[in-house]
């Protein structure tokens, strides 16, 4: 092994065990006259954007675009910088780059016509289709009916079977077909996150029409007949995403860490899935907590719950956006530096009225965060 | 015995087929690979080899960049009786694009023969046919598919590429705008026209436009070689080899990079480097004509004149567009052996099959002797009128190929209006600013005082193998070299690099110089040991002619205390016309205007008062041109004596001397010193107002 991958390799380890402090300071001297070899620049910024420091860490993804512009990774870190800082026009440009990844290239669709460019093409069809997480999916079908009025085309929206019936009650385009299925013909097609960069979608343009999605009335009916029985608030509880999502440790927690929410007066609904569902078995000491989760079979489900119950309290995870689109009320857990869409500081989100964020403010702090929504939870309960 | 065709069948199976393969191809059309490959293999287990299912196989394949596998299935697909069109004309893009390029042109022209109104199929006939060099059938295809869809992007730039390589850059350019008005994020157009614009000599709207295409597709390999192309017409070497070692870093294998990147190395004369970046380039294209060419100039830097002149052959035989180039590669090579005879004849073979090759012009002009009215001038002179070459480059070398011609014959007039508009060209092309440069050059002399010089007296490394000549370019100094060069104890290197590499190195030159040790200075004298040693081979001594060294005669002595050091001189107004009239394959930024040659002349020899003021008499000697014009023996001898080896002969029968030389002077050595040189300038004194003031000159009356 050459003796920078031997001190890449170190400094990983640091990173690895979270102490990205110590990885800096190892890699800053190589670097102290402003020149050094491209790994080390990469790594540098590896360690310092986990720590917030987005501005330097922009400033050296941009230099490292700039020297090597078919490094696509660089790219896409790029753009998740840009985006997270609020740029949406270099980061949405740059996000293009998603499928060009070592673990994405094989998973991009060779769609065979040209990618709208968002321009009006009145008389064509025009085949929109979803791409890879539900909570991406909610966040931006609001877009499938701007992009069929923007390109004045026949709109098909090609979605994933576990959301359709949740889109096709929605509207605003002339078709729809579960992903996987032959779509009617089409002359153009986007995918549903290049929409913003084909539209040139800018935070003036959030979050439009709120709610975008809706219930199902049966479902509806259904769960507030079951819930109708619970104490109020009722407060839904998600507090892990998908384990298989790149980046779950940082924002995913378990039901333990959500104690101190545990105050006498309010009803928790667990409507968290997934592995972490049995969590709720046991929930912490003094929580009233009932169990959803075996019994919501799918997102009807959880819309229609997340419609009755006054509150959800969530890590970041696919039913915050439905939540959100559904303009209910959600409180997102958030670690020091989150996913791009929640933006940095701020307690609110351009994308959803109905949200308000609580972000850690030490990386890992998920205790200080639990006991602000906690304060916030008992000023709920008893009123201001 | 055929199989019947699906269609005629009635039974549900060939039914299911048909549906099938519907299917299979609506689904890669909405790009759902899995479930259009599914349907493929069921179509081929019921149907072995059914041709249609291995064509949409082939072009998933190759969409997914697996070429090889692509053409397997294409080839097969187009082996069916009723295999369709579009068939043979995917076929024919595919082998393109493995750069084969007789079957594609095959597959192409059966492909029109059978769709005369498929417009991807004159379209990949008529890309196929560039790439062979065959450009006239070239235009005819594309102009059928411009003809039969006005607004197809890919059409215009196929067709602005044609049109470039025919040198008509003018509807080249109007071609490419079209594209981008039809498509204004066509990286590849954006791309092309960046080539264009740089040939034309427009070199900021170039550059602009390449970083155009590498910004909309950062992984367009010929954007990062447009760019390393501009860098290099604008003389920034360094931002040049960095461009394409990041093209190179995601695709390492690339032809036209390696290629391009052996040509940046050996600019920095890292030939090794560059002849393996170049092999590497032969490797991954065995049948690329442009490979093979830059292999034989990597080998040509490296005197390895017999692979060079085979592989220039070999380049020349090859189908494509550096067929031009080879040739008069060749011929260049034969001229810088002193093959006079075969460089001629080769030269002529040039351009009788290339007869607009600017190159073969120019460098054919430096190599015979004009008179008036040489049938030669007048076909010069056509190529510069109404229907000639649109290259800047091309142009400029033509300007400075006729003013050679014209001073050949005796008509001055005509001489430096070609020259005037050469120079102009030329220094369009830089940014050089005298002021920095005077200051730069003062510094030096500062840095180097007489007390730093005195401190490291003792520091450098002892060896007497080098000896350095310099001077102005075109003070003789390939003269001396190749005088000192035919003696028996000494090689002659020619204009090495090295040095100014090592001065370079040490951080700002010179101010840098303050800052180092002893040991620093032996370690850098260590270093161009180590290059030139191995030159030597067991003579006394080896000349490195590179005339600007005369900037490092300070580093020089303390970095290699016993090196001696040969100053030429000549007449200084003789010397900067000289310069005037050569377009210098190296960067010679202060000798494209004749203000700004004097303004430097007069500089240097500032420089050069303060080497000969610090510099010991036993290892610095000055020589004058015109003394050797006047007694070449006599001062053959002193210069020999000089250096402390025993007199030769051969010193001065140097013109017999057929080692290659690779200098603008290269076809005056060959001859025996004429004293037409000295003084030249007198009869054209009149066109050198502007250089006499410089130099503090008065003119003749």
């Amino acid at each position: 092994m050459t003796d920078i991958a031997v001190f890449e390799k170190r400094v990983r380890a640091l990173m690895a065990q979270g102490r990205l402090e110590e990885a800096e300071a190892m890699v800053r001297p190589h670097l102290a006259s402003g020149t050094g070899p491209i790994l080390l620049w990469r790594l540098l910024a590896q360690t310092i954007r986990p720590q917030g420091r987005l501005a330097e860490t922009r400033a050296i993804q941009e230099m490292l675009v700039e020297a090597v512009p078919g490094d696509l990774a660089a790219r896409f870190d790029l753009a998740e910088t840009a985006l997270l800082m609020g740029d949406f026009e270099r980061g949405w440009r740059e996000y293009h780059w998603r499928y060009s990844l070592a673990h994405t290239a094989r998973i991009e669709r060779k769609v065979q016509r040209p990618r709208w460019d968002g321009r009006r093409i009145p008389g064509q069809t025009l085949l929109i289709h979803d791409e890879q997480g539900f909570g991406d999916t909610f966040q931006f079908l609001r877009m499938v009916p701007w992009a069929k009025e923007r390109s004045g085309a026949r709109a098909i929206l090609e979605i994933n079977a576990e959301t359709l019936p949740i889109a096709k009650r929605m509207g605003g385009f002339d078709a729809i077909a579960a992903r996987g299925t032959v779509p009617p013909p089409f002359d153009l097609h986007c995918e549903m996150m290049s929409l913003p960069m084909a539209m040139g979608l800018t935070m003036a343009d959030l979050p439009g029409p709120v709610p975008y999605l809706s219930p199902d009335p049966a479902r509806l009916a259904k769960w507030r007949k079951t819930l109708a029985r619970l104490k109020r608030p009722l407060v839904a509880l998600v507090w892990a995403g998908r384990p298989e999502h790149f980046n779950d440790a940082n924002r995913s927690l378990s039901l333990a860490d959500l104690g101190p929410l545990a105050l006498p007066g309010i009803t928790f609904l667990a409507v968290q899935k997934g592995p972490k569902a049995g969590e709720a078995k046991a929930p912490p000491m003094g929580m009233n907590l009932v169990s959803l989760s075996d019994t919501i079979r799918d997102f009807e489900d959880t819309a229609a719950i997340l419609s009755v119950a006054d509150l959800l309290i969530s890590v970041d995870s696919s039913p915050v956006h439905l939540a959100g689109a559904l303009g209910r009320p959600a409180w997102v857990l958030l670690p020091f530096v989150p996913d791009w869409r929640w933006l940095m500081e701020r307690g609110d989100t351009p994308w959803y009225p109905s949200l308000r964020l609580f972000r850690q403010s030490a990386r890992g702090d998920w205790a200080g965060v639990a006991a602000r929504v906690a304060q916030a939870l008992a000023t709920l309960r008893d009123g201001p | 015995m055929a199989r019947k065709p699906a269609a005629s069948k009635n039974s549900n199976a060939d039914l299911g087929i048909e549906e099938a393969l519907g299917r299979a191809y609506a689904h890669w059309n909405a790009g759902q690979a899995d479930q259009a490959e599914l349907f493929c293999q069921r179509v081929l287990a019921a149907w072995p080899g059914q041709a249609d299912a291995l064509h949409l196989l082939g072009v998933m394949a190759h969409a997914y960049g697996n070429l090889d596998l692509g053409l397997q299935h294409l080839r097969q697909a187009c082996l069916a009786p009723r295999a369709p069109a579009i068939y043979f004309s995917n076929l024919a893009e595919m082998c393109r694009q493995k750069g084969l390029l007789a079957e594609g042109e095959q597959a192409g022209r059966r492909a029109v023969a059978l769709a005369p109104d498929l417009v991807a199929a004159w379209n990949n006939l008529g890309i196929i046919l560039q790439e062979a060099g065959k450009f006239d059938e070239s235009l005819a295809c594309l102009e059928r598919v411009a003809a039969l869809q006005p607004d197809y992007p890919e059409g215009h730039n196929n067709l602005g590429n044609t049109c470039k390589r025919l040198g008509r850059l003018d509807r080249a350019e109007a071609h490419y705008a079209r594209a981008l008005a039809l498509n204004p994020n066509y990286a590849e157009a954006h791309s092309n026209l960046a080539s264009l614009l740089n040939d034309r000599g427009r070199l900021d709207e170039a550059a602009a436009a390449a970083r155009r295409a590498i910004d909309l597709n950062p992984r367009l390999a010929d954007a990062y070689i447009n760019l390393a192309a501009i860098d290099t017409a604008r003389g920034k070497q360094a931002e040049a080899l960095r461009r394409l070692d990041s093209l190179l870093a995601f695709a390492p294998a690339h032809p036209g990079g390696l290629a391009a990147r052996a040509k940046a190395l050996k600019h920095f004369d890292r030939l090794e480097e560059a002849l393996d970046s170049a092999r590497r380039a032969v490797a991954a294209s065995p049948e690329s004509a442009e490979a093979h060419d830059t292999l034989g100039q990597m080998l040509q830097a490296l005197n390895r004149v017999d692979e060079a002149l085979a592989t220039f052959d070999r380049a020349a035989a090859l189908p494509g567009t550096a067929a031009e180039s080879a040739r008069v590669n060749r011929a260049v090579l034969l001229m810088e052996t002193g093959r006079k005879a075969e460089a001629l004849e080769a030269f002529d073979a040039a351009l009788g099959s290339h007869p607009r090759s600017a190159p073969g012009w120019f460098n054919r002009a430096d190599l015979k002797t004009f008179a008036a009215g040489d049938p030669d001038i007048a076909r010069m002179e056509a190529l510069l009128g109404a229907d000639g070459l649109q290259s800047f480059a091309d142009r400029m070398s033509l300007h400075f190929a006729l003013g050679k011609a014209y001073l050949d014959a005796g008509d001055a007039d005509r001489a430096f209006r070609h020259l005037g508009e050469g120079n102009r060209m030329k220094r369009s092309t830089f940014a050089f600013d005298p002021e920095s440069a005077a200051r730069w050059m003062e510094d030096i002399a500062r840095t180097f005082s007489p007390a730093l010089l005195k401190r490291f007296k003792t520091a450098g490394c002892d060896s007497a193998l080098p000896v350095f000549v310099v001077g102005i370019p075109r003070s003789g100094t390939t003269l001396i070299e190749q005088i000192l060069a035919s003696h028996p104890q000494i090689h002659g290197a020619g204009e090495l690099p090295t040095l100014q590499a090592l001065a370079d190195g040490i951080g700002t030159y010179p101010t840098g110089a303050e800052r180092l040790s002893k040991d620093d200075f032996a370690r850098l004298g260590r270093s161009y040991l180590a290059r030139v040693e191995p030159l030597a081979e067991g003579r006394r001594h080896v000349v490195d002619k590179m005339p600007a060294n005369f900037l490092r005669l300070g580093l020089i002595r303390l970095m290699l205390p016993q090196a001696r050091i040969v100053h030429c001189r000549r007449d200084p107004v003789d010397t900067c016309l000289s310069c005037y009239t050569k377009l210098f394959s190296a960067e010679q930024v202060f000798a494209y205007d004749l203000a700004e040659l004097g303004r430097f002349h007069r500089q240097y020899q500032r420089l050069m008062d303060h080497w000969r003021r610090v510099l010991p008499a036993d290892r610095f000697i000055e020589v004058d041109y015109e003394a050797v014009v006047e007694d070449l023996e006599g001062q053959a001898r002193r210069l020999v004596d000089f250096l402390g080896l025993p007199w030769d002969d051969a010193c001065i029968r140097f013109h017999e001397n057929t080692r290659t030389i690779r200098t603008a002077s290269v076809n005056q050595v060959r001859q025996p010193i004429y004293t037409i040189s000295a003084g030249r300038w007198r009869k054209y004194a009149s066109h050198l107002g502007p250089l006499l003031d410089a130099l503090g000159i008065d003119a003749p009356r």
